[in-house]
């Protein structure tokens, strides 16, 4: 029970209830979202009802000073006092809204790879910041604060195991009747203590001679002799035993790792020209639209260049885009001019590029293989795509898409030519230039 | 909470023991009988999410409680909505301010709270919900709400229950939610006929065939048309007897749940019935409330104004505040019923005292209905009208002038505690008197904004009441019959109706052609023509039918079940009352389908609706006149798998047709 979990069933239900991407690129109200944001339409707003139908209700409204004239129009129908669940005392509430569930570009980009099975995986260009990163490359000098006092003490540790043993038993063994240094040091050494002959000798030659005989055999002083394991003895006796040694000194320094940012930037280019009617023009928002939001989802930072052109090319905003419209002729290679400059602010070395185009395929003679595909293959970008939006049907003189087809290829790796008759394509127009580009562009 | 949180709404708490006691001091003395009130402060946070369940702490697990507070968050961001306090109809009643409110707001919410309670407690609808139980002052309505909520949580913990079936299962409810009965006092099981014939166990019958007994023996222990069952025979039974509106009771005393695996109806299992019975009781506990609306926000606005601006409840300099959260308040979009309620109420004061000033002078020689406007001089009415200084004014200073005011306005005993410096009149004047004398004091008439009521009056009205009146005691003058007038008029009557009406008949009774053109209220209706909705009418029949479609029945349609055993195969036949505004088909139909999942056989409803013919319209708009719609009889039906619509003969419809009241107001030119 509680808010928590009613809060993540509402956002169940809307995720249940949402239109599926696809029917909402191809079909849905792309308006009610904005460039950050996008709302999806919930199907089922709150639960069915028996209900009026709102319009042959009408209603009851109050005007400001005096009654408004009969036959002015009224605005949104306002909110009734008869409205809503009524379960709680609060005044003036809301009536008539529409329900949307709200996606990030994060969340769209997942989802689309998910609906339509693409998998585009960014590239990290410009490196932005040197972070450091965890405290592992060592050296053999430095501060004293990055002094690796763990490493060190550990070697003098082993040194230390190395190359201590136990004195005192070594000295009972010495006092074995009839023992010669020689045996002594035999046994250290079976035992692998590292023992040297010198100081055996000496241990053996310092017993006093009362205590020459004490033992009659090793074993019994095995047996009655506790030994002391070194470690043993280092904890009896305290660390400062063991020995630090000057060549044991580790200094530590952070790993340098570069941090690249996701940047890419999207060209945008449309033929606003005569022959682009509203019909094409709404395929061709259906299908970049998406697009901007899926790599904007995609990337950290996604720049947005928008070109239109007809014989000419201008660089627009956003808002009006998609809405131009000009008389003139088409010149495609004006576009891919002004591309290529405006492109100088974001060097290739830094930044992602993708350089999408539509119009319907018309394009003044020769100006696709004397200077548009040139152009396009100087220009260097993760991918270039033409969408060729032509909803009457082939027209005799529209043959860019294809032009571009048989020079590149239909397996060109950076480029792809879409085709979008009517809104049922859109979305395999999207997945064949989302799903062209391959791992080898750097 | 953490501890400094703890300690700070302690504070706060302390600071308004004095307030909270007062109010309900001065409730008191003003006539209400509120229930006790607890009063709990809590934070905004706590405040939306209190809100998004409806004022309870306890509801069942739904995503509807996830989207209601989603929405209030978004409002709040963008729309400036605030939400002051809030109070459910319980016994006693909770009441929960927010923290962060200045101390005249408190105040003002104190003081709205107690007159919802007041409501609460003697609104007859109210005690609807109670009225079949034993101690009828009980509701405890938040301990049923918690049983339910951890009820239904149980089931779905259950590890034997599917939980998201449970989630549907109470979104089927959900559906059916305003289709109840609310002008029947509520009962847990409804004793709905069923079919003629008692329903036969299946699986008894079963058993019995296969016990294999002789005709003979099942002849003596079990009737014919028993056996006749048992044999298969049709025997063709139709329930209800009456169209039934509690579809939902109707539902979990008779319908099935739908198994898709089996692809018919099997028995509801325990927890699909006791959900069922739950969200129904539910309904019905918050059908009062809705049903009253704008009676019972205008009530608390209206005592909430008394107190605070006329009783000075707020002080000198929190007057400002105070003023500040009305505009706020009343400001609200749209038809607001705060304000709509509130206006409402002080016209049922005004009217109320009008006619018992107008039966005193129309007693006074010479005058009569016919004249009274021109021999009576309303400003000298008025004049005599005003209470006298003595209770008007009371400070400390003033209150040896009581000693010469009538008994019946003050509380002589407490007059005494006064005098003795017991009680503070600079602070709590009303102390020293008594209802009548507080309603003395406050009489609407001679308020500022009321002074042209009384001469307003029309002619129409002043025929009628003359012509009702007795002609008994005659008076010689003005101030003799002034003084005959019950300054309580107005008040008595405001709690009478606040006991008996409901929002329907409180619009039906009060709405008048005055009270709309006052208030510059009109209706507007959609243009075929435009596309758009348009002002239609200001003509008070108008506004009020309009205004009654929203109320009536919860601004609903009226669907009733007509047949249990429709197409004589169990399925269940609704009909839409038509009244002449069409159903939402889109909505109608999505709920069939849930509909369909509490019945576990198709479904069927029947409706009428207006249809235009294309070209009709195209004529329409080309000449800027509204089409003439023809209506149809429609038969819908969703089996499971298919929805369908089909033409019906008028003759089938024919009983489901109204034709008393016409709710379009569209006038004949209208936007030519």
């Amino acid at each position: 029970m509680g808010l928590r979990d009613d809060l993540d069933r509402f956002r169940e239900v809307g995720e249940e209830r949402r239109e599926d991407l696809a029917d909402f690129i191809q079909y849905g109200d792309l308006g009610q979202s904005r460039p950050g944001e996008i709302n999806i339409p919930v199907k089922i707003v709150s639960l069915p009802e028996f209900e009026y139908d709102q319009h042959d209700k009408g209603g009851v409204g109050q005007g400001e000073d005096g009654t408004p004239d009969t036959g002015q129009p009224v605005g949104q129908p306002q909110p009734q006092p008869g409205d809503d669940d009524g379960e709680d005392g609060d005044p003036g509430e809301d009536g008539g809204e529409h329900e949307y569930y709200e996606m990030d570009p994060e969340e769209f980009a997942e989802e689309l790879d998910e609906e339509l099975g693409l998998d585009l995986d960014p590239k990290g260009k410009k490196v932005i910041e040197e972070k450091e990163g965890p405290f592992t490359d060592l050296t053999r000098s430095g501060p004293n604060s990055t002094l690796d006092f763990e490493r060190m003490f550990k070697e003098g540790l082993k040194r230390k195991l190395a190359m201590d043993f136990d004195e005192e038993f070594l000295q009972e063994l010495c006092k074995v009747e009839g023992i010669e240094p020689r045996d002594v040091f035999e046994w250290a050494r079976g035992e692998s203590l590292p023992v040297s002959m010198a100081w055996v000798e000496e241990a053996y030659s310092n017993i006093p001679d009362e205590e020459r005989g004490k033992w009659a055999s090793i074993e019994e002083v095995e047996n009655n002799v506790e030994r002391e394991s070194v470690q043993q003895k280092i904890r009896r006796e305290g660390i400062k035993h063991v020995p630090f040694r000057r060549e044991d000194e580790r200094y530590r320094h952070p790993e340098i790792i570069e941090e690249k940012e996701k940047n890419v930037v999207v060209v945008n280019i449309r033929d606003v020209s005569g022959s682009m009617r509203e019909k094409k023009r709404e395929l061709v928002e259906r299908t970049f639209t998406p697009l901007d939001w899926y790599l904007q989802g995609k990337y950290d930072n996604a720049e947005f260049v928008y070109i239109a052109h007809d014989a000419d090319a201008w660089e627009v905003e956003r808002d009006e885009f998609f809405g131009i419209r000009s008389g003139g002729g088409t010149k495609i290679s004006s576009a891919y001019e002004l591309a290529n400059q405006l492109l100088e602010e974001y060097p290739w070395s830094d930044w992602n590029r993708y350089v999408f185009a539509a119009g319907d395929s018309e394009n003044s003679s020769n100006d696709t293989g004397e200077r548009v595909i040139p152009l396009m293959e100087q220009i260097p970008a993760n991918l270039h795509a033409y969408v060729e939006t032509q909803p009457s049907g082939n027209a005799i003189n529209a043959t860019h898409a294809e032009e571009l087809e048989r020079h590149f290829g239909t397996d060109a790796e950076d480029v792809a030519v879409a085709y979008v008759n009517d809104e049922a394509d859109v979305t395999d127009a999207i997945y064949e230039i989302l799903s062209t580009e391959s791992d080898d562009n750097e | 909470m953490s501890n400094s949180d703890r300690f700070r709404k302690q504070a706060i708490a302390s600071d308004l023991e004095e307030p909270v006691e007062e109010a309900r001091n001065l409730a008191e003395k003003l006539g209400l009988e509120p229930y006790p009130v607890k009063y709990w402060i809590i934070d905004y946070d706590e405040m939306n999410e209190l809100i998004a369940y409806g004022g309870f702490q306890s509801r069942y697990p739904h995503w509807r409680w996830g989207m209601q507070y989603d929405k209030q968050q978004k409002q709040g961001q963008y729309g400036g909505g605030k939400a002051f306090e809030i109070v459910n109809n319980d016994n006693p009643a909770h009441a929960f301010l927010q923290e962060s409110n200045t101390v005249a707001d408190q105040k003002a919410v104190i003081t709205h709270v107690e007159a919802h309670s007041d409501f609460f407690a003697n609104n007859d609808w109210f005690g609807m919900f109670t009225g079949g139980q034993a101690d009828e002052d009980q509701v405890n309505a938040a301990a049923m709400l918690e049983r339910h909520a951890r009820a239904i949580d149980e089931y779905m913990a259950d590890p034997d229950i599917d939980r998201a079936e449970v989630e549907k299962w109470i979104d089927h409810c959900l559906s059916l939610e305003d289709n109840i009965d609310q002008h029947q006092v509520f009962s847990r099981r409804l004793d709905i006929d069923g079919p003629a014939h008692e329903e036969l166990d299946e699986d008894l019958a079963e058993k019995l065939d296969e016990l294999e007994l002789s005709d003979e023996i099942k002849g003596e222990v079990f009737d014919e048309a028993w056996v006749e069952k048992l044999e298969g025979e049709d025997v063709a039974v139709n329930f209800p007897e009456e169209p039934q509106k509690d579809v939902l009771a109707f539902v979990r005393e008779h319908g099935k749940q739908y198994d898709a695996d089996a692809g018919r109806g099997v028995e509801m299992t325990e927890w699909q019935r006791d959900i069922l019975d739950m969200m129904r009781a539910e309904a019905y506990y918050f059908a009062a409330q809705k049903m009253t609306k704008v009676m019972n926000e205008g009530w608390a606005a209206y005592w909430e104004s008394t107190m605070m601006t006329d009783e000075a409840f707020a002080g000198d300099d929190e007057f400002l505040n105070y003023a500040d959260h009305m505009a706020k308040v009343l400001a609200s979009g749209g038809l607001n019923p705060y304000s709509l309620g509130m206006e409402l109420w002080e016209y049922v004061e005004n009217t109320t005292n009008r006619r018992e000033v107008l039966e005193a002078l129309l007693r006074v020689e010479g005058v009569s209905w016919r004249n009274l406007t021109e021999v009576i001089d309303f400003d000298e009415v008025l004049d005599g009208l005003e209470p006298p200084a003595a209770i008007e004014t009371i400070t400390p200073a003033t209150l040896d002038s009581l000693e010469a005011v009538p008994d019946e306005w003050v509380d002589r005993e407490a007059l005494e505690r006064a005098r003795a410096g017991e009680i503070d009149v600079s602070k709590y004047p009303w102390k020293v008197l008594t209802y009548e004398g507080v309603a003395r004091r406050h009489y609407s008439l001679v308020k500022r904004q009321n002074r042209g009521f009384l001469a307003r009056v029309t002619q129409n009205e002043l025929e009628r009441i003359g012509r009702y009146l007795f002609d008994d005691a005659r008076y010689s003058s003005v101030a003799e019959a002034l003084e005959d007038v019950d300054f309580a008029a107005g008040w008595d009557r405001l709690f009478d109706v606040r006991e008996s009406h409901n929002d329907v008949t409180f619009l039906d009774e009060f709405l008048t052609q005055e009270f709309i053109t006052e208030n510059n209220y009109f209706t507007y209706e959609h243009s075929q023509a435009t596309g758009q909705f348009h002002v239609a009418s200001d003509a008070a029949e108008d506004v009020k039918k309009k205004l009654l479609l929203q109320f009536t029945n919860f601004g609903k349609p009226t669907i009733a079940v007509y047949d249990g055993n429709y197409n004589n195969a169990n399925e269940l036949l609704l009909g839409h009352q038509y009244n002449g505004v069409m159903l939402d088909l889109g909505q109608a139909k999505e709920t069939l389908k849930r509909i369909f999942e509490l019945w576990g056989r198709p479904v069927n409803l029947l409706t009428i609706v207006k249809e235009i013919d294309e070209h009709d319209i195209e004529v329409a708009k080309r000449r800027n006149r509204e089409p003439e719609p023809e209506e149809q009889g429609k038969l819908i039906r969703y089996n499971g798998e298919t929805m369908t619509t089909e033409d019906v003969p008028w003759e089938e419809v024919e009983h489901l047709a109204a034709d008393d009241v016409d709710y379009d107001t569209k006038p004949e030119e209208w936007l030519a």
